[in-house]
């Protein structure tokens, strides 16, 4: 039985009571602007929760990593790992929102959504229930389907919004069609009883189980974005407001990973199937097809959509080799944790760049490094991170992973291969991050400075300090990764 | 009238093969949301005769909150058609392409 004071029940409370009062508030205050105070409102339920998670964790009140418990949701490291990743994210989208949300109306609906759909990610991570984990999923997606069509006067954030929407209720149907086969081999929704289920299935009903692992794939895919069901992300993350894009790249995608990682790499080792291939093939088209279209991009939102492709194609690396690595699995939470401020942190700057410059090509970027020099260097720095230079944080998470791949080399005879296309991967994200860099400091007359937005500058300032930190000392956030990487190996069976 | 667990299972793929068959065929937007729904009723048919014969009630739980994130879900879809209608005067998914790249 879980206790109240739970980490998810503690922010089920919180962010659900805080989100449902705004709308409250603003219908009983009769007026619609004043975004700061529901910025603020927001804001602090959001740093609540997280110093709630964080101070679980000092007080070690958090079990150890279990992939498998009675009840539906459990308060372990794993979920709060995930959880402290989605809340740091969804404090960039509270805050990034601030100017942004000037200029459009009914900004309580906003927060609310915002604060509502975070309480459904952070159960997606802590649940080990199949119904739970549906009824969170839903909770994540629903609000995001509007706030990606929340400017509802621009017909690029519309059809964002139905493409977005379309791929999302496709994504789910598909889920609860894997559930129900699931459910119907193994007669249960807990996940540990699904997984024991599994292994010890009726060879003849193994087609079915494959089925449904497999439809899981495709339903938590489409959220990761995997290369099959790429198609709607890139117009989804252009078309959907700026900061809106930051709370899909890097929140709601790890919701995706952290899912899988519960259900999908437990049900491929019990299964005794050869799923790692399938996984490692997914991962290098992933990552190849993600590169070659962002080098090809004129928009900054697009080509920050392709490599967020690309980079759910590096994490899967980690879970491909998992069976095989004890770093796989470190590898991936690492590079979600370092992927969640790197892409939460470009995609604000750029929200900052078009409230102040309303711009979004990239040749009109020139000379962003005189315009706004704090946004420019934050997501010059956030781009390195992103293609892993050292000695930025991004890089200890790409070598942790390229390494699990050549740990696995001695089972499977094409694991390095992995390894060698992330690398080649690597360094061609390095070619277009490298273009835009050169566009915004060494192109271009002299402008004028601009004043930046302050809660732009103060989300850069934060990301920068993270991504260096950790760069340049990196042993705390291992620690973090080891403390909250489950073990895969069927002893922890129930 | 027949009362076997196979007969619901075959009617429950029949309704997937449909659902998938109208997202792939059709361009108006509503239609495929009805394509969707089918999927999702498509499980939901399966948990209940799962969930009758194994037999455990936990299967028609999990059909009733389908049922009611589903109605949740339609509700929002029909919400952003309505507002893309009065900007395109139309629901064709084919001439919403104001993004490309």
């Amino acid at each position: 039985m879980l206790e109240i004071t739970s980490t998810p029940l503690v922010i089920i409370g919180i962010l659900g009571t805080v989100g449902i009062l705004l709308p409250i508030i603003s219908i009983a205050r009769k007026e619609q602007g004043s975004n700061t105070f529901y910025a603020i409102i927001a804001f602090a339920a959001l740093i609540v929760s997280m110093g709630y998670v964080g101070y679980q964790f000092l007080e070690e009140n958090v079990s150890p990593s279990a992939l498998f418990a009675e009840d539906v949701v459990v308060d372990d490291a794993f979920g709060g790992f995930f959880a402290i990743a989605m809340l740091i994210v969804a404090l960039f989208t509270t805050v990034g929102s601030f100017n942004y949300m000037r200029k459009h109306n009914s900004p309580a609906v906003y927060y609310s959504l915002i604060l509502l759909a975070t309480i459904g990610m952070v159960l997606v991570a802590y649940s080990t229930d199949l119904v739970m984990l549906f009824v969170a999923w839903e909770l994540m997606s629903i609000p995001t389907y509007i706030l990606v069509g929340f400017r509802k006067k621009n017909p690029s954030s519309n059809e964002a919004a139905l493409k977005y929407f379309l791929f999302g209720a496709l994504s789910s149907a598909i889920i609860v069609y894997g559930i129900s086969l699931a459910y119907g081999l193994t007669g249960s929704t807990n996940i540990g009883e699904v997984i024991q289920g599994y292994s010890t299935l009726d060879p003849s009903m193994l087609p079915l189980a494959l089925l449904s692992v497999g439809l899981f794939i495709a339903g938590f895919g489409f959220k990761m974005g995997l290369v099959p069901f790429h198609q709607w992300l890139p117009d989804t993350y252009e078309g959907a407001p700026a900061p809106i894009t930051a709370l899909l790249a890097a929140a709601t995608k790890k919701a995706g990973f952290a899912a899988t990682i519960r259900i999908v790499i437990l049900g491929m080792v019990v299964l005794h199937l050869d799923w790692t291939l399938a996984l490692g093939i997914i991962a290098v088209m992933t990552m190849t097809i993600g590169n070659i279209a962002a080098i090809m991009q004129k928009n900054i939102s697009r080509m920050l959509a392709y490599s967020s492709i690309a980079h759910a194609g590096y994490i899967l690396i980690g879970l491909a080799v998992a069976p095989h690595s004890s770093l796989g699995l470190q590898g991936s939470l690492y590079q979600i944790m370092n992927h969640a401020v790197m892409k939460g942190a470009a995609f604000i700057a750029i929200a900052g760049i078009v409230t102040t410059l309303a711009v979004t090509h990239i040749d009109k970027l020139k000379g962003l490094g005189r315009r706004m020099p704090v946004t420019a260097l934050g997501l010059v720095i956030a781009l390195f991170a992103l293609a892993g230079v050292p000695p930025l944080s991004g890089f200890w998470s790409k070598l942790m992973l390229f390494g699990s791949a050549l740990d696995a080399g001695t089972a499977l005879w094409w694991a390095p291969w992995l390894a060698i296309a992330g690398v080649l991967n690597s360094a061609l994200s390095l070619a277009y991050y490298g273009w835009l860099t050169r566009k915004m400091y060494f192109e271009g007359e002299t402008e004028k400075r601009v004043i930046e937005p302050k809660s732009v500058m103060a989300i850069m300032i934060i990301s920068t300090i993270f991504l260096v930190g950790f760069g340049v000392y990196p042993e705390p956030l291992i620690k973090f990764v080891e403390l909250a990487t489950p073990v895969l190996s069927l002893g922890s069976m129930p | 009238m027949t009362n076997e667990l196979v007969d619901f299972t075959l009617v429950s793929i029949a309704l997937l093969a449909i659902g998938i068959y109208g997202l792939a065929v059709k361009r108006n937007f509503i239609r495929m949301l009805f394509a969707v729904e089918i999927i999702i009723n498509a499980a939901n048919l399966n948990l209940v005769a799962f969930g009758r014969f194994i037999p455990d009630s936990g299967g028609q739980t999990l059909a009733l909150f389908s049922i009611a994130i589903a109605a949740a879900e339609v509700a929002v879809g029909l919400s952003l058609i309505i507002v893309a209608y009065r900007m395109y005067q139309n629901v064709d998914i084919a001439d919403f392409r104001s993004l490309k790249g």
